[in-house]
């Protein structure tokens, strides 16, 4: 072992994210986030930035710019969350995790949304997402050029690494050394994983496939003020524990103590634009029934890959009748959902997969394209762990109802559940649009999303679906039951190189709009077969380091302070909230 | 009946049907749907006093505060209360009261987020099926659904969750889509309520207690112990009801 591998094992765990103090800004005796001295800006107040939407993207972006010195206002649809309170060990209690506002969903294979692939509130889809954290691989990022299918990116992995690994700390994520795509290792050990999880590694084994443990989200051992995990297994209702990393403890708190305001319960209802100059002026949105106008230099939208796209269609204006940034016809196209078919397996010994964590161990030993298997691209293979609600869904996709369907849940403590997630084709008629006259709770029209696959993806799924089967007949299982589902959503407003193709550049702009960014998933061209959570923090963490540093025009802001006018303009309280005291940084 | 071998499966069964569940063990602890289950000594409500307030809260005001339906009318909540006893096989008394907690749930309009598009809303989707069983069952001869003989129910709602029902409401509602409809609701109710976590052993709220013990075979010392690993004799002789 040389000597720098052996420092490194030593420090594992013991290393600080650098500029990022949420951990430690939490409170040790409850869970909810320190906001007493948070920032409040009058909506008549220009700000530099005013982000829409507090999760994976919005919530980095608004970390990384106020420690900059930016004054930033976020604007979150739903609550601040108080996990004490708010959130419970319980399926069915968890429901207002979800974004439950009506939304039609149609196309040749319709997507179930809901708490499917959509969050609601400070944290975003992160508060309920399992924790699997990996990295896209370096081959993700120019598919076209290798596979003549999909696109590429208008960027690579290299302009992504260093965020990756930034964010890798913050988190923290843990898991194995990673042999796949851009090999690298954690900086936290793996966590231990309970008996399924060993008979399907086994299993996988056995007929060469090598499954590692992680990579997750979930801190080893305790972390500033988090706690440690106590593997309860409700990690999709809402991590109670605070173990588990979701902008909420990974980014907010820090945002809030370098002077970022997150106003919660306001939801964004359109983006105002000045047809003379075509810059966006700021964000209207409702706030207790009210509508109110936030003025801002800049704009980021972060609403993720339906909301996002709603947003920019239902901003219509004299310069923009189609639109915002919709010139082209492409706001809401190319919108992806991954193939994650489920298959559990039936095993003699008592399992009792409601505990641990659900994301245990993953491989993605066939992620890149083979052109043996008549496909492009792949899929990586997950864990999953559903608790009971979920395992009747389970059971009722597999056929069964009455006494059948009581018959397999009084089985439950005897099952595993392994899944895909397959990486499918982004298609121009996949595209999120507004429904024809149907409006939500305050008259907002709703978005509806059509889904169609094409060949390549039912290819892609048939196969991997086999490879469950394989893995779970070398594992010895009894039974076998099986249930067709889809995971994640990206795309929408899509990076690219040709206005005509894309709704944002390199640098997330919108073309045409030099305020306007859109910071979230929705900007993916491809999808890969990972779970997209880290990468859209990356995405954010990327455009934060070149809106701050000013190679991009967002209105003032850099003039500003390279002028030596850091201070507030016009605020009705603190602009800058000082660091809690007790912060390790506090002053710096 | 050794569940260590998976001879009660009904994918492993001719006909696809399990074994009757009078075979079953009867709860000795706690409640379960129709008292029988796996579990006889597990009660999960035991535990309450190690479940964090909040949860506590949810969990036991969904077992104590059923309200009567006030979204179906009379006749709706007749059809749909035996639809949902049939589909989750509750023949008998006590029973987890599946249509109140789905006609309490569209009463509030609580919504999932999504609808499947040339669906009605969820709320409607539901009064639709009651009309729609009614007519499937007149189709068979029957008054209305209710009052069907046993084989044309099951008939029916095989029908409905295979896409196969035609004719009356039928030709406007997609019956495969309304079934993901219905039985979502069904199951979250069902499955959401603590009589049915005794049933199937599941560990229920587990904040801020955690597991310790993760392995295959093995359980916390609260967790219920599966009827089939007791010796009979032995477990007649400890409890002292032998010769009862």
């Amino acid at each position: 072992m040389s000597l720098r591998h052996g420092l490194r094992t030593l420090a594992r765990g013991a290393l600080r994210p650098p500029e990022n103090d949420s951990a430690f800004l939490l409170d040790v005796h409850r869970r909810a986030v320190p906001r007493e001295r948070m920032a409040r800006y009058a909506d008549s107040f220009a700000v530099d930035l005013v982000i829409v939407g507090a999760g994976a993207g919005g919530g980095t972006l608004a970390q990384r710019l106020a420690r900059r010195g930016w004054k930033v206002v976020v604007l979150e649809a739903g609550p601040f969350w108080d996990p004490d309170e708010d959130w419970v060990s319980d399926e069915a209690g968890s429901h207002e995790l979800f974004w439950t506002e009506d939304r039609i969903t149609g196309g040749g294979d319709p997507v179930e949304l809901g708490k499917n692939n959509s969050g609601c509130g400070v944290g975003g889809s992160m508060v309920h997402y399992a924790g699997y954290c990996p990295r896209f691989h370096p081959s993700d990022f120019e598919v076209f050029s290798r596979d003549r299918v999909a696109a590429d990116w208008p960027i690579s992995y290299r302009d992504l690494k260093p965020h990756y690994e930034r964010l890798e700390l913050e988190l923290p994520v843990a898991g194995d050394r990673w042999p796949w795509g851009d090999p690298h290792r954690y900086p936290h050990t793996a966590h231990p994983i309970a008996g399924g999880a060993d008979i399907a590694r086994e299993g996988a084994r056995r007929i060469g496939i090598e499954m590692r443990v992680g990579p997750v989200g979930i801190a080893n051992g305790s972390f500033g003020n988090r706690p440690h995990c106590i593997y309860r297994g409700f990690c999709l209702q809402g991590c109670k524990v605070g173990a588990k990393a979701s902008p909420l403890v990974t980014h907010i708190p820090d945002a809030i103590a370098h002077g970022a305001e997150i106003r919660e319960r306001c939801m964004a209802t359109g983006i105002e634009v000045e047809d003379a100059t075509g810059r966006v002026t700021g964000v209207i949105f409702l706030c207790d029934g009210e509508e109110r106008f936030q003025r801002a230099d800049a704009v980021a939208v972060a609403g993720y890959s339906i909301e996002t796209p709603r947003l920019l269609l239902n901003s219509t204006s004299r310069r923009f009748p189609h639109g915002l940034a919709n010139d082209h016809d492409q706001v809401g196209r190319y919108v992806m959902v991954q193939g994650a078919p489920q298959l559990a397996g039936r095993f003699p010994d008592e399992l009792r997969m409601y505990k641990a964590p659900p994301p245990e161990i993953s491989s993605e030993q066939f992620y890149e394209t083979d052109p043996a298997r008549g496909f492009a691209r792949g899929f990586s293979i997950q864990t999953v762990g559903p608790l009971p609600i979920d395992w009747a869904q389970h059971v009722l996709a597999d056929g069964h109802w009455g006494p059948a369907l009581r018959e397999y849940m009084r089985d439950y403590n005897h099952w595993y559940t392994l899944g895909v997630l397959c990486e499918l084709l982004p298609l121009p008629e996949n595209r999120v649009s507004i429904a024809d006259g149907v409006c939500d709770r305050n008259g907002i029209p709703v978005a509806r999303m059509d889904y169609t696959q094409c060949d390549n993806d039912r290819a892609n799924i048939e196969f991997a679906r086999r490879k469950l089967q394989e893995i779970f007949d070398a594992a010895g299982a009894q039974d076998v039951l099986t249930i067709d589902r889809y995971a994640h959503l990206v795309g929408g407003c899509r990076m690219g190189s040709d206005p005509e193709r894309s709704v944002v550049d390199s640098d997330h702009r919108a073309w045409g709009i030099p305020n306007l960014f859109v910071a979230d998933g929705s900007v993916m061209p491809t999808e890969g077969s990972a779970n997209p959570a880290l990468t859209i923090m990356a995405l954010a963490s990327r455009l934060a380091d070149r809106l701050g540093a000013g190679r991009l025009d967002a209105g003032q802001a850099n003039a500003r302070r390279s002028a030596g006018r850091r201070g507030p303009r016009r605020l009705p309280r603190s602009a800058r909230a000082p660091a809690p005291e007790g912060s390790p940084t506090a002053g710096r | 009946m050794d569940y260590r071998l998976a001879e009660h499966l009904p994918n492993l069964r001719p006909g696809k049907q399990p074994p009757a569940a009078d075979e079953l063990p009867r709860q000795r602890n706690g409640v379960t749907p129709q008292l029988h289950g796996r579990y006889p000594d597990y009660n999960v409500l035991d535990q309450r006093e190690h479940w964090d307030e909040a949860t506590r809260r949810v969990v036991l005001d969904r077992l104590e505060n059923v309200p009567p339906p006030r979204f179906f009318t009379a006749d709706e909540a007749r059809t749909l209360g035996t639809f949902c006893d049939l589909v989750m096989a509750q023949d008998r008394d006590p029973k987890i009261p599946v249509l109140n907690m789905v006609d309490a749930k569209l009463f509030a309009g609580q919504l999932d987020g999504f609808r499947f598009d040339g669906m009605p809303d969820d709320g409607e989707t539901w009064r639709r099926v009651a009309v729609g069983l009614d007519a499937a069952a007149r189709q068979h001869g029957s008054r209305d659904f209710a009052g069907a003989a046993h084989d044309v129910q099951r008939d029916v709602i095989d029908a409905l969750s295979n896409g196969k029902l035609h004719g009356e409401v039928w030709d406007d509602l997609d019956p495969a889509r309304a079934w993901s409809v219905v039985m979502r609701a069904i199951l979250s109710a069902f499955y959401s309520h603590p009589w049915a976590w005794n049933e199937i052993g599941f560990g229920g709220p587990a904040y801020p207690r955690g597991y310790a013990r993760l392995g295959a075979g093995q359980r916390e010392r609260w967790e219920g112990a599966p009827a089939f690993e007791r010796d009979v004799v032995k477990d007649t002789r400890e409890r002292g009801v032998e010769g009862t």
